[in-house]
């Protein structure tokens, strides 16, 4: 389950927003993923609210946008998105490296993101004294 | 504007409001950091590393036996065996007296390029032409970490049904080679070896196929000649 490892990454960056900003608490951490990266939304999810229970994170929401897949044909002038395998085996329309123009292998100019892109948080209010 | 991950800008917040920052920072830029590493490494030494992936059983370690026993005498060869608990891999490729570093992973799902990496450091790596790293028995996670290798080669098995390749697309499309093992077993099986390697060059047209048996000893040198020149 690669999501752990990634899940991982992900709240040490955090933690360390956290360390550097004592008095913010974030709320909302936007992620993107892109269509090639072979990464379980749902898993992801389970994995960032497992690591951040009864930590500072706990309970801050984890969003994930979806990146399109691009390709690249270094055969003939082909750009943009890529061929699907419609197939009812697979479940779900497979991508696909065949350049939809000529028929030879393509290689990917967009969709293995797997990134941090913003982070929402609010400032702690000082505790009266 | 991407950088080094670093925040890119702080927002002076007052009370009772919610702020957004950008933070770009890739959640797999470590691992693809230290890849390059040891491709670096690798290449200044001349040592071609090469990944074998697929499923639990699909002979991954049989192969690797195989072409070490074909290859050791024309040069240098080791190999690097992930494996999750045991070291029954690592100990069965020993017995040909090449260099065996087993590699056990914490969560037992992929090899990652600090792991190989350690490997590396463990190796008199001017002696090796060749490495062999054989990553976990997982049709999924190793794709998304990337080891420092020059080729990856996917082994699936005819003992794996006909329907592999199009429920698991998403390994073949980062390999350079893909070995349709266990052909000795397609007639029992009634899986079609054809059926498979059309599967695969729907994903990949280019990527070559070679359909091997290692009981029988079929396309191991086929793929042999097809790892010394990538
Ligand atoms: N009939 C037949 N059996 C094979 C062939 N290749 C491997 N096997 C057998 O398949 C079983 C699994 O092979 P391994 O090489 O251990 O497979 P692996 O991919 O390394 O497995 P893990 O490391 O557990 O993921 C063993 O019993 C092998 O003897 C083949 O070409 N034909
Ligand atoms: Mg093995
Ligand atoms: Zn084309």
């Amino acid at each position: 389950m690669h999501e752990f490892s990634i899940a991982a990454s992900l709240v040490e960056k955090l933690s360390e927003f956290v360390r550097e900003n004592p008095d913010k608490r974030i709320c909302e951490v936007r992620l993107e993923i892109g269509e090639l990266s072979h990464i379980e939304h749902d898993q992801l999810h389970f994995c960032y609210e497992s690591i951040t229970k009864e930590t500072p994170l706990e309970g801050s929401s984890l969003k994930i946008d979806k990146v399109e897949a691009f390709v690249e044909c270094p055969h003939c002038s082909y750009r943009g998105r890529p061929k699907y395998w419609d197939d009812i085996l697979a479940g779900a329309p497979v991508v696909t490296f065949q350049c939809p123009s000529c028929g030879k292998t393509v290689g990917e100019t967009q969709g293995k993101e797997c990134a941090i892109k913003s982070v929402k948080f609010s400032q702690i209010q000082p505790v009266p004294s | 504007m991407a950088n080094e991950g670093g925040i890119q800008a702080t927002i002076e917040a007052s009370p009772d409001e919610i702020y957004d920052i950008e933070l770009e920072h890739s959640l797999l830029e470590a691992n693809e950091k230290l890849a390059k590493e040891n491709r670096a490494l690798l290449d200044q030494h001349g040592t071609t590393a090469i990944d074998f992936m697929g499923a639990i059983g699909s002979g991954k370690t049989t192969l690797i036996a195989k072409l070490v026993e074909k290859l050791k005498d024309k040069m240098g060869v080791a190999v690097f065996n992930g494996d999750a608990t045991t070291s029954n891999d690592a100990d069965a490729i020993a017995k040909q007296n090449v260099p065996v570093v087993q590699i056990a992973t914490i969560n037992g799902c992929h090899l990652d390029a600090n792991l190989v990496g350690k490997g590396l450091r463990k190796i008199d790596i001017d002696k090796v032409k060749l490495l062999f790293i054989e990553n976990i028995g997982n049709l999924i996670c190793p794709a998304e970490f990337p080891l420092g290798s020059k080729a990856r080669v996917v082994v699936v098995s005819v003992t794996e049904g006909p329907w592999m390749v199009r429920k698991h697309p998403h390994m073949f499309l980062g390999a350079q080679l893909v070995v349709i093992n266990k052909i000795d077993m397609a007639k029992a099986m009634e899986v079609s070896v054809e059926d498979l390697a059309s599967d695969v060059h729907k994903l990949k047209p280019d990527i070559k196929v070679i359909p091997t048996s290692c009981k029988t000893g079929e396309g191991i040198e086929k793929v042999a000649a097809a790892l010394l020149a990538v």
